[in-house]
C-alpha cells in the first residue's frame, strides 16, 4: 500500500515479495540438510569427540620426510606427463565433439541429437570409473590415466565450449557462407575465431583439473604421484605422505599461476 | 548466351515463417554491369531483396535466376557455387576481427581454392595475389598484416569490399554499406564502389537509406514498399513525389545524409 502511494502514474508497481516461497524454500533446504546429516550419521558432538585422533594423526605427520622428495621428482613428472597428453589429445577431440552439440553450427539435428547425448554420457561418468575402465583395458600405469584424463578432458571442455560456441554472433559465419564458403570454412573463419579464447581459457582450466585428477587416479593404479601416495598411506609413511601432499599441492598452484597469467592476457 | 552479371526476378516472394511479407511479389529484370541504388523505407524489403539473389534468404515462392541458372533453394554445391561469384557487403562489415585483414580478404577464395589449402592456411600464391590487388583497390594494401578489428570503422567496410572483389565476382549486393558511417567516410566508400562497377564492369546493387546518396550515385532507382516494386528509373529522373509514393510520406532532412550533417 506503502508501494502503491509511491508509484507514480505509468510506473509498474513493484512486485510484493512472495513471504509463504521464501520461507518454504528454507524451510525444505533445512530439512534435507538434517535428513541428510543424520543417515550419514553426521554429528558434531561426535566430531569433537574424535578430535583427539586427528591431533594425533596431524602430529605423526609433521614435519614432512625431506629426505624422501629426490624419490618423488619421477613421479611427479610422470603426473605432469599424464595430465599433458590427457589434455592435449582430449583437447583436440572436444573441438569437432562441441562444433556438433552447438545448435547454431551443427550440420543437422540427427548429429546433434547423437552428440549431446555421448557428452552427456562422458560426463556423467566419473574420472576414476574411466581410469578403472582403462587400468583394465590395458593395465595399470601412466597409460591407463592418459586415457581416463583424455575422456575427462573431452566431458569439461566439449560441454563448456559448445556453449561458447552457441552465443557467437553468427554474423560472419553467415558472410562466409555468402562467398561461397562451405561449412568447415564458415566454422574456421567465421566461426570458431570468435570463440578461440573461451578454447584456449577451457583447456588450460582442464588441465589444472587434470594434474589433481591424476593425483586421485594413482590411488587405482594408473601411474604417476598417486601411487606413491598409495603405497606411503597404506604402510602408515605420514611424514611422507605430507611431503606428497605439500608437493602436489605446490604443482598444482604453479601450474594455477602460469594458467592465469596466460588467460588474462587472452582477454 | 545470358550474362553470368544479369537478374531477373520473377514473381519473386518471400513470406517469413512468422508470416512477415519481405517481397510480395517482384519482378525486376537487372543488365550486367548496372549500378542500382534500392530505397525504401524500414521493413520495406530491401535487405530481403539482396539476401534472395544469393539465396541467404530463399524465395517462397516465384523465381531469381542469375546469369540465367535459377538460385538454388537448398544449401550445397551448387548454391556454394553460384554464391562465390557474388559477392556481398554488409552494414556491419562482417569480418572476423581477430584474424588479420589478409585472412579476411583470402575468405573471399574459399570457393575457389581446395578445402584443405584453406583450412591448412596454404593459399595459392595466384589467390595471395588477387587478394593483394583486391586491397590495392580500395587502398588499404599497407593493412594487409594488421588485426581486423584493429581498422576504424571505414577501413573495415574496405576490408570487406576487398573480400568481395577478392571472389572476382560477377555481381556485388551491398546492404546498407555506409549506414555505420560518418559523413566523409560515406561519400570515399560510395565513389569506391562506383568506381569499381566502372572499372570492372560488375553489377551492383546497393540498398540506400538517404535520397541524396541514392540519387547522387545511383545511375538506375529502385523503391520498394511493403516488399513490393513501387519505383524503378533513372536517378536523374527520380522526383519528390517519387519519393513521397515510395516513402508514403514527404521526405525531410533525415532523410539526406547532408543535411543531417548540416543540423
Ligand atoms: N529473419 C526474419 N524473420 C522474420 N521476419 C523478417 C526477417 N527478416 C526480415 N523480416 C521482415 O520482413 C520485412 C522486410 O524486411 P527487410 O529486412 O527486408 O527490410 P529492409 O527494407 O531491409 O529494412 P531496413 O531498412 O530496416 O533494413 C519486414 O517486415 C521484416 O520485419
Ligand atoms: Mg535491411
Amino acid at each position: 500500500m506503502n508501494e502503491a502511494s509511491r508509484a507514480a502514474p505509468g510506473r509498474p508497481l513493484r512486485p510484493a515479495r512472495n513471504w509463504t516461497l521464501i520461507i518454504a524454500a528454507v524451510g525444505a533446504v533445512s530439512l534435507m540438510t538434517w535428513w541428510s546429516a543424520r543417515g550419514i550419521g553426521f554429528s558434531l558432538v561426535e566430531l569433537a569427540c574424535n578430535l583427539p585422533g586427528g591431533r594425533r594423526l596431524l602430529v605423526e605427520s609433521w614435519p614432512p620426510d625431506w629426505s624422501f622428495f629426490p624419490r618423488l621428482l619421477g613421479p611427479l613428472l610422470e603426473t605432469l606427463q599424464i595430465a599433458v597428453v590427457g589434455t592435449v589429445i582430449g583437447g583436440i577431440l572436444a573441438i569437432p565433439i562441441a562444433v556438433l552439440a552447438a545448435r547454431n553450427l551443427t550440420p543437422g539435428f540427427l548429429v546433434w541429437f547423437v552428440d549431446r547425448n555421448f557428452m552427456n554420457i562422458l560426463r556423467t561418468l566419473p574420472d576414476l570409473f574411466w581410469a578403472m575402465l582403462f587400468a583394465a583395458a590395458v593395465g595399470f600405469g601412466p597409460i591407463a590415466g592418459a586415457l581416463a584424463l583424455t575422456v575427462f578432458t573431452i566431458a569439461v571442455i566439449s560441454k563448456l565450449w559448445s556453449e561458447s560456441l552457441e552465443a557467437i554472433d553468427m554474423a560472419v559465419p553467415e558472410a562466409v557462407r555468402a562467398a561461397g564458403g562451405s561449412w568447415l570454412a564458415m566454422l574456421q573463419f567465421g566461426a570458431i575465431p570468435q570463440a578461440l579464447p573461451h578454447y584456449v581459457s577451457y583447456a588450460l582450466y582442464a588441465f589444472e583439473l587434470n594434474v589433481r585428477a591424476s593425483m586421485i587416479l594413482g590411488l587405482v593404479g594408473a601411474g604417476g604421484i598417486g601411487m606413491v601416495l598409495e603405497t606411503q598411506r597404506s604402510t602408515f609413511e605420514y611424514p611422507r605422505v605430507t611431503l606428497i601432499v605439500l608437493s602436489v599441492l605446490v604443482l598444482v598452484l604453479i601450474i594455477e599461476k602460469i594458467s592465469e597469467s596466460i588467460r588474462r592476457r587472452l582477454v | 548466351m545470358t550474362d553470368k552479371a544479369a537478374i531477373r526476378f520473377q514473381g519473386a516472394r518471400v513470406v517469413y515463417p512468422n508470416g512477415a511479407v519481405g517481397l510480395a511479389g517482384v519482378d525486376l529484370d537487372i543488365k550486367p554491369g548496372e549500378f542500382v541504388v534500392v530505397v525504401g523505407s524500414s521493413g520495406a524489403g530491401k535487405s530481403t531483396l539482396l539476401r534472395s539473389v544469393n539465396g541467404l534468404t530463399p524465395l517462397t515462392s516465384g523465381s531469381i535466376t542469375v546469369g540465367g541458372q535459377p538460385v538454388p533453394k537448398k544449401e550445397g554445391r551448387e548454391l556454394r557455387r553460384l554464391r562465390a561469384g557474388v559477392g556481398m557487403i554488409f552494414q556491419d562489415f562482417r569480418i572476423t576481427r581477430r584474424l588479420s585483414v589478409m585472412t579476411n580478404v583470402l575468405v573471399g577464395r574459399v570457393a575457389h581454392v581446395p578445402g584443405w589449402r584453406a583450412m591448412l592456411n596454404l593459399w595459392p600464391a595466384a589467390d595471395r595475389e588477387i587478394a593483394f590487388r583486391a586491397l590495392e583497390r580500395v587502398s588499404i594494401a599497407d593493412k594487409a598484416w594488421v588485426r581486423a578489428g584493429d581498422l576504424s570503422g571505414g577501413q573495415q567496410q574496405r576490408v570487406g569490399i576487398a573480400r568481395a572483389l577478392a571472389q572476382e565476382p560477377a555481381i556485388i549486393l551491398a546492404d546498407e554499406p555506409v549506414a555505420s558511417l560518418d559523413p566523409v567516410t560515406t561519400h570515399q566508400i560510395m565513389r569506391d564502389l562506383v568506381r569499381i562497377n566502372q572499372e570492372l564492369g560488375i553489377t551492383t546493387l546497393v540498398n540506400l537509406h538517404f535520397l541524396d546518396l541514392a540519387r547522387r550515385y545511383g545511375q538506375r532507382i529502385i523503391g520498394l514498399k511493403a516488399g513490393e516494386l513501387v519505383y524503378d528509373g533513372t536517378a536523374d529522373s527520380v522526383t519528390q513525389a517519387d519519393f513521397k509514393n515510395i516513402y508514403g510520406r514527404d521526405p525531410d532532412a533525415g532523410d539526406l545524409l547532408d543535411e543531417s550533417e548540416a543540423s
